[in-house]
């Protein structure tokens, strides 16, 4: 047995050892924490994640390298990338932003659900101001990176084709100037073929929501175009360009639960049967009405 | 006594030892609301060439200029021009080079919007 005092040593060492664990952990988690310098973008906040799959995509815009925009996007560490480029287009267009800004996320999430980078629509990089003499307006000469302009959205008097366009202008008259808007209009005959369903877990939106987006073969948002949604009560007509701030191909209805909807591109033929509203899991664990996102394009 | 001291001391030196192993090293916090300062060398000179790409396709030097501002509160040139030297030292391809050129001479002239002249 143990002596009283020999008790009281152990009883002191263990507690100052415990002590200083205790205080050695403080030291470590709160006033002195490992600091990340090397950090991957998986760990960056989530406004930052947007801004990065932003980047990227306008980066694929430009350069229509999917392999490149696939192993970048995997970085971020999704789980879904292609769910999380449609929701986070998806809150882009509620915010209100243009669908200029959406556009290359939308067009991201599309050619990596297809598997293959889309052609590319003629957005010529550099755009060169040459006062003429014969002239009172300057022509203006396209030089496009790797096609021609196509004709019908051409403004131009002439188009110089290069192989490879410099990359760093020389010419201090070259200047970057707005291109000229254009409507675009659907090209009759052809059919809008859906190149795009998914669905849209996002909070923040309407539940039920059933968005459609019309786009042109150039891959543009078409305006006035008729949808027709039945399902076995009714029946519903709506346009798409009733809300421009959202695009002008991008029309809306709200779905109710358990639902079967059919939805009809009543120019162009195209329809599409059981579509219904998804049930999403908000992050507290509670079920809620998600929405869906349709996208068609002309062939 | 003294001895006695000396051995509580010793034990609360290797408590704190023994805390700090395991704060930094077998559980360390673990952080994941990083801003983009804090990436890896190779991942903000994968950034800074995206938005020399996305620059190629826009030509919009202050949409670049402001993609370039998440990185970093230094100047656009600068940070340009660090990744244009850290590429020229990894072997970047001279597509990359060239796009990272482009936008080092965009920022480099580039006068933010809200201190253009009145």
């Amino acid at each position: 047995m143990k002596r009283p005092a020999s008790r009281n040593l152990t009883l002191y060492l263990a507690l100052a050892l415990l002590a200083g664990l205790g205080a050695g952990l403080a030291y470590s988690w709160l006033i002195s924490p490992v600091t990340y310098t090397d950090a991957n973008p998986a760990l960056l906040r989530a406004d930052f994640k947007d801004q990065y799959r932003t980047v990227i995509a306008a980066a694929y815009a430009a350069t229509r390298d999917l392999p490149s925009a696939r192993a970048r996007l995997q970085l971020l560490g999704d789980a879904d990338p292609i769910g999380e480029l449609s929701a986070q287009a998806q809150r882009m267009l509620a915010a209100g932003e243009p669908f200029e800004n959406v556009q290359p996320l939308a067009q991201l999430a599309a050619d990596l659900q297809q598997g293959f980078a889309s052609i590319q629509t003629a957005k010529p990089p550099l755009t060169e101001i040459i006062q003429t003499p014969s002239a009172e307006v300057p022509v203006i000469e396209t030089l496009p990176l790797t096609e021609t302009p196509l004709a019908e959205e051409t403004p131009v008097e002439s188009t110089l084709a290069f192989e490879q366009t410099p990359l760093i202008p020389q010419n201090p008259l070259i200047t970057s100037t707005p291109r000229p808007t254009v409507t675009a209009k659907p090209v009759i005959g052809q059919p809008f073929t859906l190149v795009g369903q998914d669905t849209v877990c996002d909070t923040s939106l309407k539940q039920g929501l059933l968005q459609v987006i019309l786009m042109d073969n150039r891959r543009k948002q078409v305006s006035g175009m008729e949808i027709t949604l039945t399902w076995n009560q009714g029946e519903d007509h709506f346009f798409t360009g009733f809300k421009p701030e959202l695009g002008n191909g991008y029309a809306d209805f709200i779905m109710q639960a358990e639902t079967i909807y059919s939805v009809r591109i009543v120019e162009g033929g195209s329809f599409v049967p059981n579509i219904t509203a998804p049930t999403c899991t908000a992050p507290d664990g509670s079920s809620y009405l998600g929405g869906l996102l349709l996208t068609f394009q002309q062939s | 006594m003294s001895a006695n001291l000396i051995k509580i001391i010793s034990a609360a030196i290797i408590g704190v030892a023994l805390g700090i192993l395991y704060g930094w090293v077998i559980d360390p916090v673990q952080f994941t609301n990083l801003t983009p300062n804090l990436l890896r060398e190779d991942y903000r000179a994968d950034y800074v060439l995206m938005v020399a790409e996305a620059y190629h396709g826009e030509i919009n030097a202050d949409l670049a200029a402001r993609r370039l501002g998440v990185l970093s509160s230094e100047a656009p040139a600068i940070l340009v021009a660090q990744t244009l030297a850290y590429a020229q030292a990894n072997q970047f391809t001279q597509t990359e080079t060239n796009l990272l050129q482009e936008l080092l001479s965009a920022m480099q002239i580039y006068q933010p919007q809200n201190s253009a002249n009145p």
